[in-house]
């Protein structure tokens, strides 16, 4: 893959492009500002880009500007976020053109290499990748809460997976199921929850959220 | 007629209280004439000095309380007020001038220092001077028409009698009305006893702010020594001894390694929270508002958000209604067991004004030691206030106001 870098601290962005080119990805471009990164973002077409919320020169959310500004000019362009702290808010935000090719992960998540690469060809897909952290507020915030009173726990475990934006085979992987219980659980939930199951993971995914009031 | 009768006896009362004082004079200047002595001039000077003191501020008292009755404007008195006395351990009372051996004396000891070194001493007397030449004049016209008319008609001069009469009658709707401008203009606080209030209003908020700073900057340093700090001394560790163990027991290394990550992925969230503690990162980044919003989506219950636009604030008074409002949403949630909360913030010319309502058991009190005391105490230090209504059974209605200049 081609892959943009959009961070402001030298060793962080260094770290991250070592990590990428480790698992035989190309960085072909980098970025340390918000004006940068949306010049980059348009001159390369990556396949995906991985871009820190706060950039200078406003050391506000300048990535996620940028992110949203290349996103109208190229829509559906993947981009995975990565921030100190992750809010609904910008979830929302980042979502709201439902595109998919989102991904937005708390910062540590690189520790765990392999998911964050995982979930870094997710988004290049046109999937999405969000934070444990955003999808377990989401869900136990108020609206949330009395929708999805009728899911049984695993119903739930499954469900938040899933808005994670895993496909059946990783959720299964995750708890420790075959994958056949997973569709189980899956069809079961859309059941409860009246929506229409899709063959496309991605859809599948960006229709749980939009369910869940994210996008 | 009515009016001419109100008017006369409110003429008559007006006379009556501008008078109190010259009355003393007049009778400090009669005795000493009476008594012919040049040397006994000195009692009834005591007499004039000693009445004028005491008369001034009952008289000032019933000047204020009569305008307020009779024209609905209040004028404020601005006394100051004694303040607490404590008792010491040697059982001696203090009232922060001098030791006394029981409370009701160092309580009079203090009102009485209080009362003659009150700056408003001076501006009661000027008053009392300036009622009597002014308003006192003025509302002894119609008196002074009434007696005229009395002494003409009974000795048979029915001009003069008829002279006093129409004046009396003429004059008795607005020769009162002369005391309310009056008593305005010379019985409000001057600027200086307004200024003294505000320096000892300033210098208690003060205070708190410097307690309520060191007390939070104490909490910070306690949560990295205790957190952080201590996480990256066992990440340290843990890393040293894998390195040790690397060539001897790969298996064993291998598992601190990942521990060593678990370690620094669980500091960083710790990190995380005291950062949010101290100033979250997303009203840095987009306002009051959207971190407002912020709050309000990540809180278990329903929570709607409406406001004006986008607005900057300076970033403290910012940051102390979003710590504010945190703080009232907590309490809806926790204390008022709410299902739905509504945030609305607007801003006007003045002020910025939060308001946060629920839809729970209410019952909400500001109690000296309690949270909203607190709340209100912070918003003070940006002359901000805090009301709430909060009857049993509620619903719960909080609003913070803070004086402000949108950027």
């Amino acid at each position: 893959m081609r892959i943009v870098v959009a961070e402001d601290l030298y060793l962080l962005r260094d770290g991250m492009v070592r990590l990428i080119e480790a698992y035989g990805h190309e960085v072909v471009a980098t970025a340390s500002t918000g004006p940068e990164t949306v010049d980059a973002l348009l001159k390369w077409r990556p396949d995906v880009a991985v871009i820190d919320v706060r950039m200078p020169p406003s050391q506000s959310d300048e990535g996620l500007r940028a992110a949203l500004a290349a996103r109208r000019e190229v829509p559906g362009l993947p981009v995975l976020i990565l921030s100190q702290h992750v809010e609904q808010l910008y979830a929302r935000e980042l979502l709201a053109d439902g595109a998919g090719g989102i991904g937005y992960l708390l910062k540590e998540s690189v520790f765990d290499a392999d998911q964050f690469i995982d979930a870094l060809e997710r988004v290049a897909a046109g999937g999405t990748a969000m934070d444990p952290a955003v999808i377990s507020k989401l869900l136990s915030s108020g609206s949330s809460n009395r929708r999805l009173d009728r899911l049984t726990e695993r119903e739930h475990d499954v469900l938040s997976l899933m808005a994670e934006g895993l496909s059946n085979q990783a959720i299964g992987q995750r708890l420790f199921l075959s994958d056949s219980a997973i569709s189980k659980y899956t069809t079961s939930l859309f059941g409860k929850l009246g929506l229409t199951d899709d063959d496309s993971n991605n859809r599948r995914v960006l229709a749980v959220l939009t369910y869940l009031g994210l996008s | 007629m009515v009016n001419v009768f109100v008017g006369f006896v409110r003429a008559c009362v007006v006379l009556v209280v501008s008078m109190l004082v010259p009355a003393v004079w007049a009778a400090g200047v009669g005795l000493a004439i009476w008594w012919r002595n040049p040397w006994t001039w000195i009692a009834p000077l005591v007499w004039v000095c000693v009445g004028t003191l005491l008369l001034a501020r009952p008289v000032c008292r019933i000047a204020r309380s009569l305008v307020a009755r009779w024209t609905g404007t209040v004028i404020l008195a601005g006394y100051r007020e004694p303040g607490a006395v404590t008792q010491l351990s040697t059982g001696y009372w203090w009232n922060g001038y001098s030791y006394e051996r029981s409370r009701r004396d160092a309580e009079k000891d203090l009102a009485m220092r209080v009362r003659w070194k009150d700056p408003a001493n001076w501006r009661d007397l000027r008053f009392t001077a300036i009622l009597a030449v002014t308003a006192g004049l003025a509302a002894a016209v119609p008196p002074a028409g009434v007696v005229t008319a009395v002494l003409g008609f009974s000795q048979s001069e029915p001009l003069l009698g008829a002279i006093g009469a129409v004046v009396a009658v003429a004059s008795a709707p607005y020769a009162w009305r002369v005391f309310a401008p009056v008593a305005v203009r010379f019985l409000r606080p001057t600027p200086a006893m307004a200024l003294a209030d505000r320096v000892d209003e300033l210098t208690a908020q003060r205070a708190d702010a410097t307690v309520a700073q060191a007390a939070e900057i104490r909490r910070i340093e306690r949560d990295l020594h205790d957190g952080a700090q201590a996480r990256l001394v066992a990440l340290g560790l843990s890393l040293a001894t894998a390195e040790k163990l690397m060539e001897t027991d790969p298996r064993q290394a291998k598992a601190l390694l990942r521990e060593a990550r678990v370690g620094a992925a669980s500091s960083l969230s710790e990190l995380r929270e005291l950062v949010r503690g101290i100033n979250p990162p997303v009203l840095n980044e987009r306002g009051l508002v959207d971190a407002v919003r912020a709050l309000a989506m990540d809180c278990p219950v329903e929570t709607a958000v409406t406001a004006e636009g986008e607005l900057r604030l300076d970033p403290p008074i910012e940051s102390a209604v979003y710590f504010g409002t945190a703080e009232l949403l907590t309490n809806a949630v926790k204390h008022a067991h709410a299902t739905q909360a509504h945030i609305s913030i607007a801003l006007d010319d003045v002020a910025i004004v939060v308001e946060v309502e629920d839809n729970g058991r209410g019952g909400a009190e500001v109690s000296a030691a309690g949270g909203l005391a607190g709340l209100r105490r912070r918003l003070a230090a940006f002359d901000g206030t805090l009301e709430v209504s909060s009857p049993a059974g509620g619903p719960t209605r909080a609003k913070m106001t803070v004086p402000c200049e949108s950027l």
